[in-house]
């Protein structure tokens, strides 16, 4: 009983650390893409102390809530994610529930920013949730091939077979579904070619421009949260998951930096072109791949 | 610069923070902000010293005002100025703000830009250079610890005085006062006498 509180506190403590060490890591490696000098690492944590002794401007109830409401809703999908043998939650429920609960997040800063009615942050919020819409149908593909194969919503249960036998992103039947799943990591992680959501030069910034202060510093904590998730996700379905934290961070440092070169190659695309892309290839290669699956079976 | 030095971080996280981390916001007036993009992108790169663009006042705490402001402009600035989050800084950048420049017979530019809003520091140059910039942002620091850089301290105290001289050039104000007025000097004269 102990132990469980003493994991239900240290995951996401662990995931907050990841996440805001990958923020900082992003922006240096970015720096020296751009054959510039880049931030101390520590900038994203010097950023959030600076935004929380901010005097803010609260829009109203749901502005406070809805931001609370996305942060927590994170949180608690942390819980359910494995981390080395670290896992706390995901006895219960397994994919079915991440899959509920990763729409808290783009939910609560789409009610959040909704309250504040600004016209930038209406745009902001109609492009993220169509984004939205954009990576569920191949994501919700991906996870039903990956639980169709292994006969299991438990990814406690699916980390484990991968350990006796080989990583499912170099199975044969679970490959196709691996690509797809690294077809739309950027649109999860809400980076370029996908950053259609904050695009500072055309929206400013979209959901967030009507938030400063401690309302800015609980939205980069969150996006923090995410770029865990997202990769944490994929680590532990098609890379084999880990039996140490450390080695877990490794595995996501590696995909990290891979989607970072994705984000410094790639130009931005424009909504629908977005759209028309997660629901063309990505979906097609893991339509593909679930049907493959079924009839080997 | 103290950015890696612990002790001073858990001692004073406050200043510390707001020192090495300066949003400035995205907002052009008049010439200076052709040294804008060289100094923010790999040329100069000022993410090294934690400055970055922002695209809305609501998140930026440091307002460079690039070059001679026209009267209409002020406005903006106003707006702008009042909707950032408190502490926030503000650097005037090139000679028109201080003092009208090569626009100081001008019908249309405003000539003292600290008559309007508080202004915590000034670069001076027809242009500055993109160094100067950083030679400001490191002046600023110095500014923040010894806690001079009180420009939004002083638009609250003496609210009145900006807002009188606002007045004075639009006429009335479309959006109603941020902090409550007092009476103005004259009217303070009139009661005493």
């Amino acid at each position: 009983m102990v132990v469980k509180i003493i994991e239900i506190i240290a995951s996401p403590i662990i995931a907050f650390v990841i996440g805001i060490f990958f923020l900082g890591l992003s922006r240096k490696i970015m720096a020296r893409i751009h054959w510039r000098y880049g931030p101390p690492l520590t900038q994203p944590l010097i950023d959030v102390i600076k935004l929380f002794t901010q005097r803010s401007v609260s829009h109203g109830g749901i502005f406070n809530l809805g931001i609370i409401l996305s942060l927590g809703g994170s949180i608690v999908v942390v819980l359910f994610l494995p981390v080395g043998q670290l896992a706390p939650l995901s006895g219960s429920g397994g994919m079915l529930v991440i899959l509920y609960l990763m729409l808290l997040g783009p939910l609560g800063i789409a009610l959040s920013g909704g309250e504040a009615a600004n016209p930038n942050t209406s745009i902001g919020i109609s492009r993220k949730l169509i984004l939205a819409l954009g990576y569920e149908v191949p994501l919700l593909f991906i996870l039903l091939s990956v639980m169709t194969h292994y006969e299991t919503i438990s990814i406690v249960k699916i980390v484990e077979e991968q350990r006796s036998a080989a990583w499912s992103l170099f199975s044969l039947p679970l490959l196709l579904p691996g690509i797809a799943y690294l077809l739309i990591l950027p649109a999860i992680l809400g980076i370029r070619p996908f950053e259609v959501v904050q695009a500072p030069q055309e929206i400013s910034s979209g959901p967030m421009v009507e938030y400063g202060g401690v309302f800015l510093a609980l939205a980069q904590i969150q996006h923090a949260f995410s770029l865990f998730i997202g990769i944490a996700l994929f680590v532990n379905l098609f890379l084999g998951g880990a039996s140490n934290p450390a080695i877990f961070f490794l595995k996501m440092l590696v995909v990290f930096i891979v989607e970072l070169f994705i984000n410094a190659a790639f130009p931005r695309l424009r909504v629908e072109q977005a759209v028309k892309y997660l629901w063309r290839w990505p979906t097609l290669v893991a339509f593909i791949g679930l049907i493959a699956i079924l009839i080997i079976r | 610069m103290d950015r890696n030095q612990l002790a001073k971080w858990f001692k004073e996280p406050v200043k510390m923070g707001h020192k090495y981390s300066l949003y400035a916001v995205y907002f052009c007036t008049g010439c200076g902000i052709i040294e804008i993009p060289p100094s923010i992108t790999s040329r100069w790169d000022a993410e090294r010293f934690g400055v970055i663009p922002v695209a809305t006042p609501r998140q930026a705490n440091l307002f460079l005002i690039t070059g001679y402001v026209s009267v209409k402009t002020l406005k903006a600035i106003i707006r702008t100025y009042e909707q950032m989050p408190e502490p926030k800084y503000t650097v005037g950048f090139g000679s028109c703000p201080i003092n009208g420049g090569m626009y100081w017979d001008s019908y249309n530019t405003i000539k003292h830009l600290d008559k309007y809003i508080p202004i915590d520091g000034w670069i001076a140059g027809c242009m500055p250079r993109p160094e100067a910039i950083f030679v400001a942002v490191t002046h600023l620091w110095t500014l923040i610890d010894k806690e001079m850089a009180n420009g939004y301290k002083r638009y609250r105290e003496k609210y009145t005085y900006y807002r009188a001289n606002q007045e004075q050039l639009f006429g009335k104000l479309e959006w109603p006062p941020l902090f409550p007025i007092g009476d103005t000097h004259e009217q303070l004269a009139k009661k005493k006498s």
